[in-house]
């Protein structure tokens, strides 16, 4: 079963845990001069909680959202890659292979969430992004920041019940929109969202087509076997026809010459 | 059939020559490399997927389990009392233990947030993280500008409790008296008057026990039980969490900010001082004291003077900060001399100093308070009240007094035993006159900003510095705040009483209705 995470924004208190322990548990350099506030994913930085201050009901609020990899069902970033360093793991992480990467940084044109970042200071510079963990998803156990979150925001579990307990926490508690992004975004991602301000104020990327973003080259790609056999045949059947054409008319022009 | 394997075997033989084994090993090797090359020796790229750091054990094989201690609390980057430096977080969950189980702030509050990081600036995070990465806003920079800018005239003020702490930081026993040796510090610091906030702390008992008699006689229409408010941990909570209590609450500003209205009022026109060019500091063991400093309402000397920009105190830095300034000029505190406090706003009596114990403040009323009601000295057992002393976490005592009869007092510490308290109130079961509550468990010796003697807290170290305190209480000349002769001075010469319409304005103030930044937990 693909596993996911499951982000209730209405409980996050801003605490920042997931992120330390993201650091932590990735070993990852901490950025002494990143506003705290809130900053871009970077190669150090697989996730940040974003403070968005914004209004609800006519009172000022805030807003702590969680950004990370959302880990696509179907990856535009594996898609992309033809050297098959990402790939999405049947326990759902889309895990990065840093000995098969070639360094083209397709994945990062692909992605339509603008996710993996690249060591630009680096000689030998990698892809970064959020691994979920895979290695402790592997063995059972939850991500890091999931396992570290006190206020109950993160809940790790199957993909599928996880949107069930998404559906029925909308559909009875009022103060949340009637929306699970994560659900059908990209084609559904492994990471799933509740929140009670609309997506599109928390930051999110909200104009996103519901086709798995793989698909819109599949339909073209998928052609690339008949094409290539019906090209290499269209040109056997051209060079055949020539070399005959050429040994006839060397054949007439012989008894000419004799 | 042996012939035929014999002329194969011979075959074999023939063709294995130098020049074909190289040819094999070069073509393995060849092929080797592009495989290799091609990444087909790594096949599980699962377990390499990061993981190459560490947890505590807590957060390790759990899954989805729960675990007891997790997290930490949320910090505000903007917030004046604490900051938190990342790098040396190590989630261990220590602050949210005693944030959430001995302050009850985290975790007790409902969630969406409103607009604000919920936090009543205690400071008692600081003391318990094991690493240090929650410490207090550390403002000595703009203490050392002050200092150094010749035209201004840097005054400071020290609180009961950092004397019996501060000696800590230099080697001596927990403890340990050094007000005197305090006081030459600063002076070496080049702080240019040195006053010591128990002369506030008299202040604040005047104010405070005359408002609770009128309480009591019907004079001023608010609710009993009073409760002190000098702790700003405790005001803040209270506005937090129990805005409704909030009438309960005296109006009396705590003992810091009283000296910096009178520092830039009473001070500055005796010493005929331009108020703009007194910095007014403070040394206190509190983190709290930082956020209650610039609190918008504390500006009394601003509309004294009618002046805008003028801020009652300026710089608070706490028990912990003034060491490492004392310790960056190099100067041993335990080999200096007993110096004494500046006149005008530097007396103090035994009362004040037991303000920086939990039931302190309401030993120190008490005394007063008998005294303005009867006009006679108290009783030997109201100099030793000794059931608001210790650690208990909610204390109560009865007090007869002549003419009024027994006057009920309650006195707790540790913001989870004021819930007990004022849940009691708000259900109308509260039999007491006057309430004594402090944020921090243990009152102010054991304050956010206090050293770090022991991580976290221990009651031994709290109970030394307590006892040192009542102590100096017993030995001290004057034991009962009206004896105060510079605060007699102050009211003759400048406010004329307790509650004047001068005392009003300077000593007193009002308080926000926090409730809407909290929801109620409902589930």
């Amino acid at each position: 079963m693909s596993k996911g995470v499951l982000v209730d924004i209405t409980k996050c208190i801003g605490c920042g845990s997931c992120n330390v322990a993201c650091k932590m548990w990735n070993n990852l350099q901490y950025n002494q001069t990143a506003p705290e506030k809130g900053s871009g994913l970077d190669a150090e930085n697989w996730t940040v909680i974003n403070r968005v201050e914004t209004e609800k009901n006519n009172e000022p609020v805030w807003r702590f959202v969680k950004y990370q990899c959302l880990h696509c069902e179907e990856p535009a970033c594996a898609s992309a890659c033809f050297s098959k360093a990402i790939k999405k793991t049947k326990d759902g992480p889309v895990v990065y292979d840093v000995d098969l990467c070639v360094g083209c940084r397709y994945c990062m044109l692909a992605c339509p969430f603008n996710v993996p970042k690249y060591e630009w200071d680096k000689t030998f510079p990698r892809v970064r992004k959020c691994q979920m963990c895979a290695g402790r998803v592997y063995t059972g156990d939850s991500p890091a920041c999931v396992s570290v979150c006190p206020a109950g925001a993160l809940t790790y579990g199957d993909r599928n019940s996880l949107l069930a307990i998404a559906r029925e926490k909308i559909n009875s508690d009022s103060i949340y929109v009637k929306q699970i992004y994560g659900e059908k975004e990209a084609g559904g991602t492994s990471w799933l969202y509740i929140s009670d301000i609309p997506f599109e104020t928390l930051g999110f990327r909200t104009n996103i087509t519901t086709t798995p973003l793989p698909h819109y080259t599949e339909s073209i790609l998928s052609l690339t076997p008949a094409v290539g056999l019906g090209w290499g045949a269209l040109l056997t059947g051209m060079y055949v026809y020539n070399r005959r054409r050429n040994e006839i008319a060397n054949e007439k022009e012989k008894p000419d010459k004799e | 059939m042996d012939d035929h394997v014999k002329e194969d075997e011979q075959q074999l033989n023939k063709q294995v020559t130098r020049r074909s084994f190289l040819k094999l090993m070069g073509g393995l090797g060849l092929a080797g490399i592009t495989m290799s090359l091609a990444g087909c020796s790594n096949s599980s790229t699962v377990e390499q997927a990061g993981g190459d750091g560490w947890l505590p054990q807590q957060y390790q094989g759990r899954g989805t389990w729960p675990a007891q201690v997790r997290g930490r609390v949320p910090i505000d980057p903007d917030n004046p009392s604490i900051t938190r430096d990342d790098q040396k977080c190590i989630l261990c969950g220590q602050c949210m233990e005693v944030c959430d189980n001995i302050q009850t702030v985290a975790g007790h509050y409902g969630l969406p947030l409103a607009n604000d990081v919920i936090c009543v600036n205690c400071g008692q995070c600081t003391l318990w993280c094991p690493t240090a990465a929650i410490t207090e806003r550390d403002d000595i920079q703009n203490v050392l500008q002050f200092i150094q800018d010749p035209d201004k005239h840097v005054v400071v003020q020290t609180a009961p409790a950092t004397r019996v702490a501060l000696g800590e930081e230099f080697g001596l026993p927990p403890g340990t008296w050094v007000v005197g040796q305090q006081v030459a510090a600063l002076k070496r610091l080049g702080f240019n008057a040195v006053f010591d906030t128990n002369f506030t702390a008299d202040l604040t008992i005047m104010e405070e026990a005359t408002e609770l008699i009128k309480r009591i006689t019907g004079e001023i229409n608010k609710p009993l039980p009073q409760f002190t408010s000098c702790s700003p941990g405790w005001v803040k909570f209270c506005e937090y969490f129990y805005p409704d209590l909030l009438p309960h609450m005296s109006s009396c500003k705590s003992p810091q900010q009283m000296l910096g209205a009178l520092a830039k009022t009473y001070y500055a026109k005796s010493k005929n001082i331009k108020p703009e060019n007194i910095i007014s500091v403070s040394i206190m063991p509190c983190t709290a004291k930082k956020y209650e400093m610039q609190r918008p309402e504390m500006i009394s000397s601003a509309h004294y003077w009618n002046k805008k920009g003028l801020q009652d105190v300026d710089v608070v830095l706490t028990t912990r900060e003034l060491a490492r300034m004392i310790k960056q000029q190099n100067i041993d505190l335990s080999k200096l001399p007993e110096e004494n406090y500046d006149s005008m706003l530097g007396e103090g009596t035994g009362a004040a100093i037991i303000f920086g114990a939990t039931g302190g403040v309401m030993e120190a009323a008490v005394r007063s308070a008998y005294y303005f009601i009867t006009k006679q000295q108290p009783p030997a057992n109201l100099l030793n009240l000794t059931p608001v002393r210790g650690l208990e976490g909610v204390k109560e005592a009865a007090v007869d007094v002549p003419g009024v009869g027994a006057v009920k007092v309650a006195v707790c510490h540790g913001l989870s035993n004021a819930r007990q308290v004022l849940d009691a109130v708000r259900q109308g079961n509260a039999p007491w006159h006057f309430v004594e509550f402090m944020s921090c468990p243990g009152g102010c010796i054991s304050g956010g900003g206090q050293p770090r003697s022991a991580v976290p807290p221990s009651d031994e170290i709290r109970m030394a510095r307590i006892n040192s305190l009542y102590q100096a209480d017993a030995r001290a000349v004057r034991r009962e705040s009206h004896e105060n002769a510079e605060v007699l001075a102050l009211y003759q010469d400048f406010l004329q009483h307790p509650m004047s319409e001068l005392a009003e304005e300077l000593l007193h103030t009002k308080y926000t209705d926090r409730g809407k930044k909290i929801k109620e937990i409902t589930v």
